[in-house]
């Protein structure tokens, strides 16, 4: 850490590192500083003025010693205001926030900056959470400046000119409008772009009171456009999914942990009368900082839909709404003649822990080995040394085998910090700095810190010294080269020879695998010994959000039990919508949803009303093995309840007796037996001894690529931003007999899917991509293309 | 065909000028937006997006250094590309009114150029000649200086009979003409 220096703001002094910004001093300091321009994790630049304060040091003498004034070293003010954002303290400085001289600079900013602003506050959402708004009311129009006379009213300007007029309603995608009046010009919207996920797709057009945000490239292309919402002053970048739903101060609020994918990032949960409007970032230093992906913020319009809200049961062949009791009554009879030992129970991949351990002591009770989890890849986690972000900032060498934007989106952000050298923020007594001087605009990235391979080309590859897109299977051979027992697949020889160099040279590293390598035991084993030569950490982007947590537990098939892909036991529990094949399998059938489907309709013999990730409470565990606590946001769900409630109903039915019944008793279970840490805390138990029970899960010409968004969240904007293609090189399509623009009909794990198909130049030869968009991604099967022709 | 795919010489000539860096590589933007408008008159989107792949950036980064500059054109423009000033000592100055004068007499906006294929106008940010405002300059050439509606129309019309700028007298006060260069007549 750098060196402490001692400055005094106001009346009170207190010790910074050096290299602080004079802003972040003042906050530390318990005093307050308006600014527009600064934000955690950017770059400061000055460019508001609106921090202006006054500054002096002390100096020293040609003697060396501090000229005194009084028996004290006197205080060299700075002839002018300085911005607090990027001047940096000295030891002894003074700083002064609260003087006539200060206060005049800093409401005269709030005047100019208002000069242009349209002042629409009444029908901007950003209103009440608006940080002019609040800037203005507290620092704006000191009366002692702007009332020429007690007895007359506040000038509020000094200016009398016609406002500038500019676009109002310009949609920079379907996730997204920005309102070009509201606009002032702070500049972080394209900061954020450049510094934090690396996508430079905004940028200022033209200059001085013309200039205005545009971006050229068409619907913001970039997984992470979302966060500007959150870091906007002011109501010009606004959310599309959001707009006009309620004014900032209806929402009901709830601060909870996204399931969207395994890296757990905070989001706060805006719901209004019982429905889901909002989603913004939350602030978790340790995990994803303020930032969160586009899925995690937009897709959730699916949640208010189409839920099942009461149990339903069958009768006469119809599926119709019940009471829980019935239901019971309807579990009870469907088992009666079922061996508990045919009995399974499968959870969805973003079950809690509490869920998972009800479901671990259910099976224990009824003996039997058919239980797992959806999306539990076919080799375990648990079986690498998990690394946390923190660890991978202080890397000196980083090896991705998959695609991080799609996988686990927060995980691509922090190898931005990571490539730029910077190091985990400091924690100051107001949390982290608003304006960090380590970070700059534009800084280089340090290539020769990072690899990436890939089964299909990913954005992170940009920040790679070395990286290749090879084709999907080829990551065991390309493993095999890493650690010297095969010669490097065609093509690749150049960058793993600098892989291997490079691993050699390096002390801490760490391994990021995708599910492509996790869902090939071969590839994932030489992994393994890859990480324990080099003694590496892992990072593993499972398809589950709480893969490592339900596995750490022991979720998964025991001797003999039938994993997620498969079909065996006679009765089964389903947390999430299982295949066709699944279903006609079994011979009877209770479906634990969210959401009606045609498949239930048409199979399900009780259907349980269930919880989306954002109603439940409970905890998870990320990729870093860190808990992470899940809080109910209130949403209305009728008599939804979690699959502890659900697999309690289902012991109750069988006759057998469970340790959990409440969510709160799982907790309470999971601390005392299972030693399960507070929040934040990671929870690495001993290895499960679970290995590889799946044959290599990825053969077949047909890649089931990974992305951040899953099959439900297609709807609204979502669906208009999330094309679902089938895609392949020129050179395959032509020996398929496709061209651009066939419509196909494709046999899929979840169905039949009719698709268009996309030619792209540049993928490998000999396989076809299509989104996995859920549980089945990385995975490989045979490409049956039942019709096909031209559109 | 690429703008630059028959100067691949001088692109290396442009890189080699700067670190071996992609920040280096990116200081070159500016010699090739100049050299496009030089010789095109214009930078098309085509040409932004070209630059935009070469120098493995996007075409938003390209358009922002772009239009910060008045040189750059994202516009065709006429023979003769008219930049009013606009800002402020040329705004007290009168800029306003020398703009409507020029949307009168040659009947265009900004974007468009004269049927003869003369003219364009733009209004440009502060051209750092406030104390001669207000300021006009014809395409890159030196500023016309103190502008009136009477200079803005001696300069029509000594552009429409193909006089070179230097030689184009403006009326001043009376014994007072200047040259566009600002040197008084006969001294
Ligand atoms: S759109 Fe918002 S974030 Fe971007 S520069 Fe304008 S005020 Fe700042
Ligand atoms: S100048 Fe904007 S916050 Fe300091
Ligand atoms: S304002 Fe016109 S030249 Fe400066």
């Amino acid at each position: 850490m750098d060196r402490m220096v001692r400055v005094t703001v106001n009346d009170r002094t207190v010790e910074v590192p050096g290299g602080t910004s004079v802003m972040d001093a003042i906050f530390h300091a318990g005093y307050d500083v308006p600014l527009f321009c600064a934000e955690k994790h950017l770059s400061p630049i000055g460019a508001c003025r609106m921090c202006l304060v006054k500054t002096g040091s002390p100096r020293k003498g040609p003697d060396g010693q501090f000229i005194l004034e009084n028996g004290q070293p006197k205080i060299f003010w700075m002839p002018k205001l300085s911005a607090a954002c990027i001047t940096a303290v000295s030891d002894g400085m003074v700083i002064d926030t609260l003087s006539d001289e200060v206060k005049h600079a800093q409401s005269g900013m709030v005047e100019l900056t208002l000069f242009n602003h349209p002042l629409d506050c009444p029908t901007c959402d950003k209103g009440g959470a608006c940080e002019l708004q609040d800037r203005s009311y507290e620092y704006g129009l000191v009366e002692k400046f702007y009332q020429p006379d007690p007895m007359e009213l506040p000038l509020y300007t000094r200016f009398e000119m016609t406002r500038r007029h500019v676009d109002k309603h310009h949609t920079l995608s379907p996730f997204i409008v920005l309102d070009r009046e509201r606009c002032i010009h702070c500049k972080r919207c394209v900061r954020y772009f450049e510094e934090i996920p690396g996508d430079e797709v905004l940028d200022f057009i033209e200059r001085g009171v013309h200039t205005f945000i545009n971006s050229e490239d068409d619907g913001l292309p970039s997984n992470f456009t979302g966060n500007i919402v959150d870091i906007c002053p002011v109501g010009a970048l606004l959310d599309q999914t959001a707009r006009f739903r309620a004014r900032n101060w209806e929402y009901d609020s709830t601060e909870t942990t996204s399931m969207d994918d395994a890296c757990g990032a905070a989001i706060t949960v805006d719901a209004r009368s019982g429905l889901l409007e909002r989603i913004r970032a939350a602030e978790r230093r340790e995990v994803n900082e303020v930032w969160i992906s586009d899925a995690a913020r937009f897709g959730h319009q699916w949640v208010n839909e189409n839920r099942v809200c009461t149990p339903l049961v069958r009768r006469d062949g119809k599926l119709v709404e019940a009471t829980w009791d019935e239901a019971l009554k309807a579990i009870r009879q469907g088992l009666d003649g079922v061996a508990p030992a045919d009995v399974g129970v499968y959870l969805a991949g973003n079950s809690t822990l509490e869920e998972g351990l009800a479901a671990l002591e259910l099976t224990a009770a009824l003996g039997t080995a058919h239980r797992d989890f959806q999306g539990r890849t076919a080799y375990p986690t648990t079986g690498f040394a998990p690394a946390s972000f923190e660890e991978l900032l202080d890397a000196e060498f980083v090896l991705v085998l998959g695609e991080p934007t799609e996988e686990a989106p927060t995980l691509h952000l922090r190898l931005s910090e990571y490539i730029r050298g910077l190091k985990p923020a400091a924690k100051l007594n107001h949390g982290t700095p608003f304006a960090d001087l380590n970070i700059k605009e534009r800084m280089p990235r340090l290539n020769h810190k990072l690899a990436l391979f890939s089964a299909y080309p990913t954005p992170t590859a940009r920040w790679a010294g070395a990286s290749a897109v090879h084709a999907p299977g080829a990551e065991a051979a390309l493993l095999a080269a890493l650690l010297g027992e095969a010669e490097a697949p065609a093509g690749l020889g150049e960058p793993l020879a600098w892989v291997k160099a490079r691993l050699a040279a390096s002390q801490r590293v760490v391994l990021v695998l995708g599910a492509g390598v996790l869902n090939q035991p071969e590839a994932a084993i030489k992994a393994r010994q890859l990480a324990e030569r080099s003694g590496a950490r892992v990072m593993c982007m499972t398809p589950a959000a709480n893969a490592r947590g339900l596995e750490a537990l022991g979720l998964f098939p025991g001797k003999g039990g039938a994993g997620w892909t498969e079909a065996g036991p006679r009765a089964v529990y389903y947390a999430y919508l299982p295949t066709e094949a699944q279903l006609k399998a079994a011979a009877f059938r209770i479906l634990h949803l969210t959401h009606r489907h045609p498949l239930a309709e048409k199979y399900a013999d009780v259907v349980l009303p269930n919880q989306t990730a954002y109603e439940k409470r409970g905890h998870t565990l990320n990729l870093e093995g860190r808990v992470l606590p899940l809080e109910p946001a209130g949403i209305n769900n009728g008599e939804a309840d979690g699959a502890v409630a659900a697999l309690g109903l289902l012991a109750e039915a069988l006759g057998v007796k469970t340790p959990v019944r409440l969510v709160r008793q799982a907790t309470r279970l999971l601390v005392e037996k299972h030693k399960l840490p507070a929040a934040l805390e990671r929870w690495l138990p001993k290895s499960t001894g679970w290995t590889a029970t799946e044959a290599d899960a990825t053969t077949g010409t047909l890649y089931l690529r990974p992305t951040m968004w899953r099959r439900e969240q297609r709807v609204g904007a979502v669906a208009r931003v999330v094309e679902i293609k089938l895609e392949m090189s020129p050179a395959t399509a032509r020996s398929q007999g496709l061209a651009d623009g066939y419509l196909v009909e494709l046999a899929l794990p979840e169905g039949v899917e009719r698709l268009e198909v996309k030619t792209v130049a540049g993928l490998p030869d000999g396989v076809m991509y299509v989104p996995a968009l859920g549980a089945w991604a990385g995975r490989r099967v045979e490409a049956k293309i039942l019709v096909g022709g031209e559109a | 065909m690429g703008f630059f795919d028959d100067k691949q010489d001088w692109l290396r000539g442009v890189f080699a000028q700067y670190p071996d860096t992609p920040q280096g590589r990116r200081a070159a933007l500016m010699p090739m937006l100049r050299r496009v408008q030089q010789d095109e008159g214009w930078i098309s989107p085509e040409r932004q997006e070209e630059i935009a792949q070469i120098l493995g950036t996007t075409a938003t980064e390209v358009a922002g250094v772009m239009s910060f500059y008045s040189y750059y054109q994202a516009l065709p423009t006429g023979k003769y590309h008219l930049q009013v000033c606009a800002t402020l000592s040329c705004a007290i100055g009168g800029a306003d009114e020398l703009w409507d004068e020029l949307v009168q007499e040659l009947g265009i906006l900004r974007g468009d150029v004269t049927p003869d294929g003369l003219f364009s106008i733009q209004k440009v940010e502060c051209l750092g000649s406030c104390h001669t405002a207000p300021v006009v300059q014809v395409n890159d050439e030196p500023y016309v200086e103190c502008v009136t509606k009477a200079r803005l129309h001696a300069l029509l019309q000594g552009l429409r009979e193909g006089k070179r700028l230097e030689e184009i007298v403006l009326p001043g006060k009376v014994g007072h003409e200047v040259h566009v260069r600002g040197e008084e007549v006969g001294v």
